[in-house]
């Protein structure tokens, strides 16, 4: 080996070697890191809404048949999301979400053609929740209803 | 064909910056100030530390706030909802109380260390009196803070700290009226107490912190009368940092223990038409007042005990206000002894009112 090549070898590792400052630097930076992550994750899944575990379907009673007349309707608050409650021509009860699935305006019962419609965006849906004209393009989530004596339950899943 | 993808560096993030603004001056400024080596430096570090407190009560409160609802039907709920479903919504809440108090110490231990060394004398008159603000900022958000867990303590504590104000003439029915919000404690108080909590305290905190670290880069740290420093000082930036630094890890690894191991309590949710409960008192750093009126009569001359209480404190707050101009031997670099006395009477004082407070 001549000198040149173990003078520039030796160079080499000089510019490779850490100062005593830049190792330090980064022992603090680790060490930042290593208080500062714990922290941020519990600080997102403190930030994270709580989701409530339902483990099987229940049933709400909601109100009572005669509270609804026929060819009306009326919004309920079921687990903090609105409902529509539905007392048809025929007095067949029905239960639909009352968000509507285009950006998510709680929708109104229209006497006058028995339908729902979205005052946001115009969008329509017939009394079974499927949608029929306007900008939503999914139906409404209906509920299963069934009638205990004089009251209406709704079964939530 | 193409470049190398450059990955930036801190420092070439850095130089980026620093082309387009003056962080290498904002350094520069940093850095001209030195900390003075002498014997009494370990006080130094309690501003900085009081600060730190500040930083966590800021953090912690803004996680708070994200689920608090500021009404006594909701509110002792919303408390019991972060302690128990929220996720770390307890080791949050816990912080946030425990930072409160070790916040009011720091703030009582810097201030104390810096009125008997004599630090406010000229030319940091300004820092005392932007201190002195800062002072009573913390006592009121401590006041402010206590009752929005709308627990029993926390309404009787406020009730009792509303009523006191009635007895000072002229402007006391106007200072309950505005604190209480219709004179009884109430969704009015509630709402008033948050918004200065929240708000109004923490704009108010943050200028006055702001002016007050300003002039301590501008004017540096100051020396006791008599004492010699050792050359050369400690540059601020980043050497004494990086101590406070240090100071601040300590504190902080304190504050999560103690948060951890003794979680800050919840009372049952208040109820006005209930009695008072038993032994009920208000935090440490009321202790002094309230001990104060426990053992002054209820009338003396034929005037109200309690008025003079306040009269007294009010007294006493304005000549603490005025210390720096007061204190004429100091601001001629002379020792002051009456004062040093003073305000070890008056560390002694409030030691004393707090330990007969909770012995008696």
């Amino acid at each position: 080996m001549t000198k040149k090549m173990s003078e520039s070898r030796y160079t080499t590792r000089k510019e490779k070697a850490l100062s005593r400052r830049d190792f330090l630097d980064r022992i603090l930076a680790g060490w930042g890191f290593l208080v500062l992550l714990p922290m941020i994750y519990a600080s997102v899944r403190y930030l994270l809404p709580v989701r409530r575990s339902r483990a099987s379907a229940e049933k709400v009673i909601v109100g009572r048949v005669e509270d609804l007349s026929l060819n009306s309707a009326k919004i309920i608050r079921l687990n903090e999301r609105p409902v529509i409650l539905i007392k048809t021509n025929s007095g067949q009860i029905k239960a639909l979400s009352a968000r509507c699935t285009h950006l998510g305006c709680t929708v109104k019962f229209k006497e006058e053609g028995s339908y729902l419609l979205c005052n946001c965006h115009g969008s329509r849906f017939d009394l079974n929740g499927k949608n029929v004209r306007g900008p939503a393009s999914i139906p409404l989530r209906p509920y299963k209803v069934s009638l205990e004596e004089d009251k209406i339950a709704l079964t939530v899943v | 064909m193409g470049g190398t993808l450059h990955i930036p560096t801190l420092r070439s993030i850095f130089s980026w910056l620093d082309q387009r603004i003056p962080l290498s001056a904002l350094i520069q400024f940093l850095s001209r100030k030195e900390v003075p080596r002498q014997k009494h430096s370990i006080w130094y570090y309690f501003g900085g530390l009081t600060l730190f407190f500040l930083i966590v009560q800021i953090i912690t409160g803004i996680l708070l706030l994200m689920y608090y609802r500021p009404s006594p039907d909701s509110a002792h709920d919303s408390v019991l909802y972060i302690t128990n479903e929220v996720p770390f919504g307890w080791i949050v809440r816990s912080v946030h109380s425990w930072s409160s108090n070790f916040m009011v110490a720091m703030v009582l231990i810097h201030m104390f260390s810096v009125y008997l060394v004599k630090a406010y004398r000229k030319p940091r008159e300004l820092m005392w009196l932007s201190g002195f603000v800062l002072f009573f900022l913390t006592l009121g958000f401590g006041f402010t803070g206590f009752l929005l867990p709308w627990d029993t303590t926390a309404y009787f504590a406020t009730l009792i700290g509303t009523e006191i104000p009635k007895s000072i003439p002229i402007v006391g029915e106007i200072a309950v009226n505005l604190l209480t919000g219709g004179g009884e404690v109430g969704q009015g108080t509630l709402t008033r107490m948050y918004g200065m909590h929240v708000v109004v305290l923490p704009l108010l905190t943050l200028g006055f912190v702001a002016l007050h670290l300003v002039l301590n880069q501008i004017l540096g740290q100051s020396v006791p009368i008599g004492v010699t420093t050792k050359n050369p000082g400690i540059p601020f930036f980043p050497n004494f940092a990086l101590r406070d630094l240090r100071a601040w890890t300590v504190a902080f690894a304190v504050l999560c223990t103690v948060a951890f191991l003794l979680p800050w309590p919840l009372g049952e949710k208040a109820d006005p038409f209930a009695s008072a409960p038993e032994g009920i008192k208000p935090e440490w750093y009321f202790l002094i007042l309230y001990q104060t009126l426990r053992i002054v009569p209820s009338t003396i001359l034929s005037l109200s005990g309690e008025m003079i209480v306040n009269l007294a404190v009010l007294v006493v707050s304005v000549v603490w206000l005025l210390i720096p101009f007061l204190d004429r031997k100091a601001s001629i670099e002379q020792k002051s002894p009456g004062f040093t006395y003073l305000g070890l009477g008056a560390i002694l004082y409030m030691g004393t009112m707090i330990a007969l407070a909770y012995l008696t």
